[in-house]
């Protein structure tokens, strides 16, 4: 798979149980290795399904998935070597601190001894938390707990990252501290795929973006070039009131 | 290996610092025991201080009021009152007792009932001396009976009335049979122109030996503690479904066990530590509550419960019991989807299944169609493979049907669980 399409998706739908309306219809798209990849769309768009899908927490009905070659229906096992996710929910153990819920997902991931320790001290000392990890995580701030629900995704250092809305929530300073290392962690090689509702921070981080809505990818590419495209494209967030409107959205 | 035991540690942590849950988890289980096998024993053992006060008024004053009054007093479960408040008893002021709950049975024995007896068995005895006599002992009896007043509070059990009514019968039945006996005696004693020396055995020359029928070496003596504590550390352990559902409904609710499904180990090593600990702690649990059978009980005045020569068979009854136990709330646990659900689901299907499997009523004393249902219950079969050991001295040979059929349960529940979240995967 070349850096063109490390991720490659090809007619993928998805209706949920009961539902009237698909919540994917038939998406196409590509994402670049070694990206910064910004999943955008309004509630209910389909984002967070897209990425449930492409981890493997979901099924789909139909299409294709391609993840660094590997087939999502028969390579599973292989994909989830490579992937991290961070999802929306703080998935972490209220009573464990930091430390025994790193060393646990670590030890889950195949991690053990002074590897593991060594990096659950490289990560807390890079988000900060390394003064405060050995207290219960349920005394955290909103913040840390993101910040440490980051490290979770990322701490046997996957090649691709999956985020879903990392920085719901959290104040400007555990926000910075988070894009800062996200941008080095792509420095680094990751391939980060990103979904958020803040387009300022997307338009800051991505290089390349798709927007969803009603589970149809309206645009696809790179987010300078599409800005670029059109006139009326002033900002990343004039192209998505544009093409997304101005009706409300209730999920 | 190492995600398990990873597992494994995580769940312990989790378990140990929540205090509340400690408590839920060992303290209540030991108290439920304590209080339930307190007051089940008080309710059917001999104690003084808990005589059941019978309000007693005896118009006759002879020989039947004064047997009935003897043997009530003697047999250990009643304590008469002849005064209310230092009023002499009547029967209005007996009805307003009752009626109000103060007292729970009133006898009243008629005036002359002792007279009708006597009458009726002078006419016996003359009927068959005196072929002459012509008169119907069917009339006699039809006009004459005397009749024993019983007044019950609607709210008493009806297995404890009738027991009330068996005793009197049989004070009443040894006073007749005496009287006719004293007149069959005197009529002899004419006939032969001798002295009167035969005399009325009113024991009677039958005996009763109760013997148990256990398996022999079994030292082990029935009682309220051998019943209870089993009955109760069955009913305690299936409560294991509390924090464990709650424990799974938390980890899906809050996005740890998505977390856990899309990391490269299986999600089924994480349900096995989950297994593991909540089974290990139900074994904890049980043992405790047989400490408190065994330490604290006795200081109540209560028999020390003994565990029988099977220990073996008891650890393996223990371990069978917390496995169906565990899976039960595995079950619960994925198919509820709140934890509110779970809990009230999960309290009321625990008593229901106690109900059904003997735990708070015996199994023989409940209806035909009733007792066919109870042997469905898991908490049955451990009730009566505990019942096996600890009561009737069994050893492993006879709890393996009862360990197959918690093992068999443990299994269909797990399985019905793993399908159902195959099918809920979106």
């Amino acid at each position: 798979m070349t850096k063109e399409s490390l991720i490659k998706i090809e007619k993928l739908s998805k209706t949920y149980k009961g539902a009237d309306e698909p919540a994917l219809k038939n998406i196409s798209f590509t994402i670049p290795g070694n990206e910064i990849f910004g999943l955008l769309g309004p509630n209910g768009a389909g984002k967070t399904t897209t990425l449930n899908i492409l981890c493997g927490y979901y099924k789909k009905d139909s299409g294709t998935v391609q993840i660094n070659g590997y087939s999502l229906d028969k390579n599973l096992k292989e994909i989830k070597k490579i992937i991290g996710v961070v999802p929306q929910d703080i998935a972490l153990y209220e009573t464990l601190t930091a430390r025994e819920n790193l060393r646990f997902i670590g030890n889950m991931c195949g991690m053990r001894g002074k590897k593991l320790n060594n990096r659950i001290n490289e990560c807390l000392e890079l988000l900060s938390l390394d003064k405060s990890s050995y207290r219960l995580v349920k005394t955290y701030s909103g913040g840390m707990k993101r910040r440490l629900n980051l490290i979770a995704g990322l701490l046997h250092e996957p090649k691709i990252l999956f985020l879903d809305e990392p920085t719901v929530g959290i104040d400007v300073q555990s926000r910075t501290v988070i894009l800062e290392y996200l941008k080095e962690l792509n420095k680094k090689g990751t391939t980060i795929i990103y979904t958020s509702h803040y387009l300022e921070e997307a338009e800051q981080l991505c290089s390349s973006i798709a927007i969803i809505d009603y589970g149809t990818i309206l645009i696809e590419g790179n987010l300078q070039s599409l800005i670029k495209s059109k006139s009326e494209y002033s900002d990343l967030e004039t192209i998505f009131l544009q093409l997304t409107g101005r009706k409300l959205r209730d999920n | 290996m190492l995600q398990l035991f990873s597992s494994i540690y995580k769940e312990i942590l989790i378990i140990i610092r929540d205090k509340a849950g400690i408590a839920i988890l060992f303290l209540m289980p030991m108290v439920l025991i304590f209080v339930m096998t307190l007051i089940q024993d008080s309710t059917f053992r001999k104690l003084d201080e808990s005589r059941l006060e019978i309000l007693f008024l005896d118009y006759d004053q002879d020989s039947l009021g004064m047997a009935i009054k003897q043997g009530l007093q003697g047999s250990g479960f009643f304590e008469l009152a002849t005064t209310y408040e230092n009023k002499f008893l009547d029967q209005e002021l007996i009805h307003q007792l009752l009626n109000k709950g103060k007292f729970q049975i009133g006898i009243i024995i008629p005036n002359g009932a002792t007279n009708t007896i006597r009458n009726k068995a002078e006419l016996i005895v003359s009927q068959a001396f005196d072929s002459n006599d012509s008169t119907n002992i069917n009339e006699v009896k039809a006009q004459d009976d005397a009749t024993i007043i019983l007044y019950f509070d609607p709210a008493i059990k009806n297995s404890f009335k009738q027991s009330v009514k068996n005793s009197l019968q049989n004070f009443t039945f040894a006073i007749e049979a005496k009287i006719t006996f004293d007149y069959l005696a005197e009529e002899f004693s004419d006939i032969l122109s001798s002295p009167n020396n035969i005399y009325f055995d009113p024991k009677g020359s039958i005996r009763f030996e109760e013997l148990y029928a256990t398996d022999e070496h079994t030292e082990i003596i029935p009682n309220s503690v051998q019943h209870n504590v089993p009955a109760w550390a069955v009913f305690a352990m299936f409560f294991i479904l509390i924090p464990l559902t709650g424990n799974i409904i938390k980890e899906r609710d809050n996005g740890t066990a998505m977390r856990l499904e899309i990391m490269p180990s299986s999600y089924l090593v994480v349900l096995i530590a989950k297994a593991l600990v909540y089974i290990f702690v139900c074994f904890i649990q049980f043992c405790l509550m047989l400490l408190v059978g065994m330490v604290f009980l006795p200081m109540f005045g209560l028999p020390v419960l003994e565990l029988g020569p099977n220990k073996m068979a008891l650890f393996i009854m223990a371990i069978s019991t917390a496995i169906a136990a565990t899976s039960y709330a595995i079950l619960l646990g994925t198919i509820a989807s709140t934890h509110e659900q779970a809990a009230s689901f999960g309290s009321v299907s625990v008593i229901v299944l106690a109900a059904l499997g003997g735990i708070w009523v015996p199994v023989f004393i409940m209806p035909g169609f009733m007792q066919a249902i109870s042997i469905v219950s898991p908490l049955n079969w451990g009730l009566e493979g505990f019942y096996n050991i600890f009561l009737r001295g069994g050893g492993i040979k006879s709890i393996l049907p009862f360990v197959g059929l918690l093992i068999g349960f443990s299994i269909i529940s797990v399985f019905i669980a793993y399908q159902f979240r195959r099918f809920r995967k979106v």
